[in-house]
């Protein structure tokens, strides 16, 4: 019995330090990512709309939601989110407007950065949404699929740069429980999937070539060739790269004249909605998955102790159990 | 008044570990749902943390730590000692009606072996309750490990059934809590999962086929140890 105790203690040792071992969650990066090189974008200041947004929003109108009214408040508060009167909103990311213009003056100089969703190699939005509304597709963009969202707003809670939008009155809660949970529907850049997916590019991107041509802001393409590309300009430039560490790497680079240390101080004490932070861990990565493999290893000391035991004890039973 | 044994500490122990862990894993993962911001529990004086989701998932994953060995274990362990008694037998569906009527007054308890008819249906609802939430919760470990690549709509659908098992999870939690406290008659099952043992008058009584199947075996052993003493 003490061998079979100590062979125990073993065996746990053995399971724990494997499930302790590390092995790097690797983020599985997609097959495109897009260039947005902000040393080029003028923000199409003598333009009503920024080519780019009027692009986006008009490619995807025929999704924007359209809320019941009255919106009923997220029970038992007062409130809820609605942004139906306010369509035409660009200075800000809204579930009507899925990519914006941030202005920013630094150092006498005028920045104009298009935001919108990273598109990150390991979404923590996928990784955390309980219903299963957001997909990482093969192409390397983050999907919302609106028929199943229930609009809680954990994937804006948990995305580094808070970029899901939410819209309440819409969406399958109202169907379920419009009273009790659920909060609308969220709203984001998937980087126009259907387009991407029928082999084109996104509307963004070709809505800015048509201005600007050869020196357009934004290049997208295969994924290897982007980053090859940015890199290769950082060394041969002196630029500053943003997306390619950030969160566990993205699908989106950008690139400045400006260090973007300075680019988020900037926004910070402009107190943004949408910042720039520079050191961006992925905390699913980091901080979450380290426990899921003491899990695995939970499970595997559980299946041998549970064996061993058995076969110890099974001819010593003074009892049907 | 004399007790009879009637769990041992393993199961003692399998049960409060899978009990205790499962509740919080019930809490934590409706904090990830998410409902707790809503729900004003973050407010709460000393629930502030829960707001954060990242620190809701961690503290889900190391409850899940003490789920999943013991659920294992608790498989293999009973499997290979042939620990078969909680698995409903013929006959059995009919006898846990009575007995669930037999709760409320509705009409007379039957015999029951060690294990009540309804215990047995109990278990199995955990079973698959347990099975389901675990395979989904472990199948989604591996993903956000990415050890493992599902594609786009089985991922989807895995996240969804997490959530959707969960629920039922909780539903059989409640109706397993309703039983043991609110039913009377089983108060003295709930303290032997504490104890581990019961009253001899109350398994005379609520376990009688049990009861006779001890009493033989200890007339049984009684008998061998005076013929040996004889001899």
């Amino acid at each position: 019995m003490d061998i079979s105790r100590r062979q125990f203690f073993k065996l746990a040792g053995l399971l724990g330090a494997l499930a302790l071992t590390p092995k790097e969650g690797q983020a599985y990066p997609g097959k495109f990512a897009t260039l947005i090189d902000i040393t080029k974008c003028d923000g199409c200041e003598d333009e009503p709309i920024p080519r780019c947004v009027r692009a986006c929003r008009e490619e995807n109108k025929d999704r924007f939601p359209e809320p019941i009214k009255p919106i009923p408040p997220y029970w038992p508060r007062k409130t809820y989110e609605d942004w139906s009167d306010k369509r035409e909103l660009i200075t800000r990311l809204t579930p009507y407007n899925w990519l914006f213009i941030q202005k920013v003056e630094i150092d006498g100089q005028t920045l104009y950065i298009p935001r919108r969703c990273m598109h990150c190699d390991s979404p923590p939005c996928v990784k955390g949404c309980p219903f299963g509304a957001l997909t990482k597709q093969p192409e390397g963009n983050t999907v919302i699929d609106h028929n199943i969202c229930f609009g809680g707003a954990k994937c804006r809670d948990v995305c580094p740069w808070q970029i899901p939008q939410r819209q309440a009155g819409v969406g399958l809660y109202l169907k379920l429980l419009p009273k009790l949970a659920g909060g609308g529907v969220m709203y984001k850049c998937d980087l126009c999937d259907r387009r991407i997916k029928r082999g084109e590019e996104p509307a963004c991107v070709v809505a800015c070539r048509e201005r600007l041509g050869e020196n357009a802001v934004y290049k997208f393409g295969p994924r290897e060739e982007i980053y090859k590309e940015a890199s290769e300009r950082v060394k041969n430039e002196g630029l500053f790269i943003y997306g390619d560490v950030q969160n566990g790497g993205t699908a989106t680079l950008y690139l400045s004249k400006i260090p973007f240390e300075k680019i988020d101080v900037k926004l910070r004490e402009m107190k943004a909605v949408f910042q720039m932070p520079v050191v961006v861990k992925n905390r699913y990565l980091e901080e979450i998955n380290p426990w899921g493999k003491v899990i695995l290893g939970a499970g595997i000391l559980g299946v041998a102790t549970g064996i061993v035991s058995g076969l110890i004890t099974r001819n010593k039973k003074d009892e049907e159990v | 008044m004399s007790k009879i044994k009637r769990h041992d500490l393993i199961v003692i122990l399998e049960h409060w570990v899978i009990a205790f862990s499962g509740i919080m894993l019930i809490f934590t993962g409706l904090g990830c749902l998410p409902l707790f911001k809503r729900y004003y529990i973050t407010e709460i004086p000393g629930f502030r943390w829960s707001a954060d989701f990242y620190l809701l998932t961690k503290l889900h994953y190391i409850f899940a730590i003490f789920f999943t060995f013991m659920v294992l274990f608790h498989i293999f362990y009973h499997a290979l000692r042939k620990d078969f008694g909680l698995l409903p037998r013929r006959g059995d569906f009919i006898a846990s009606i009575k007995m669930i009527l037999a709760s409320f007054g509705l009409m007379k308890e039957p015999p029951s072996d060690k294990w009540l008819p309804e215990q047995k249906y109990a278990y199995l609802g955990w079973t698959f309750a347990i099975s389901a939430v675990l395979i989904t919760g472990i199948l989604k470990v591996l993903k956000n490990l990415e050890w493992v690549i599902f594609n786009p709509k089985t991922e989807a659908l895995l996240n969804l059934l997490h959530t959707l098992f969960g629920g039922f999870f909780i539903l059989v939690f409640f109706v397993h809590i309703f039983f043991a406290v609110a039913i009377r008659a089983n108060w003295p099952l709930l303290k032997s999962l504490i104890t581990g043992y019961v009253d001899e008058e109350y398994v005379k009584h609520r376990h009688s086929i049990w009861y006779q199947r001890i009493m033989s075996r200890k007339n049984k052993s009684q008998k061998t140890r005076e013929s040996e003493l004889d001899q």
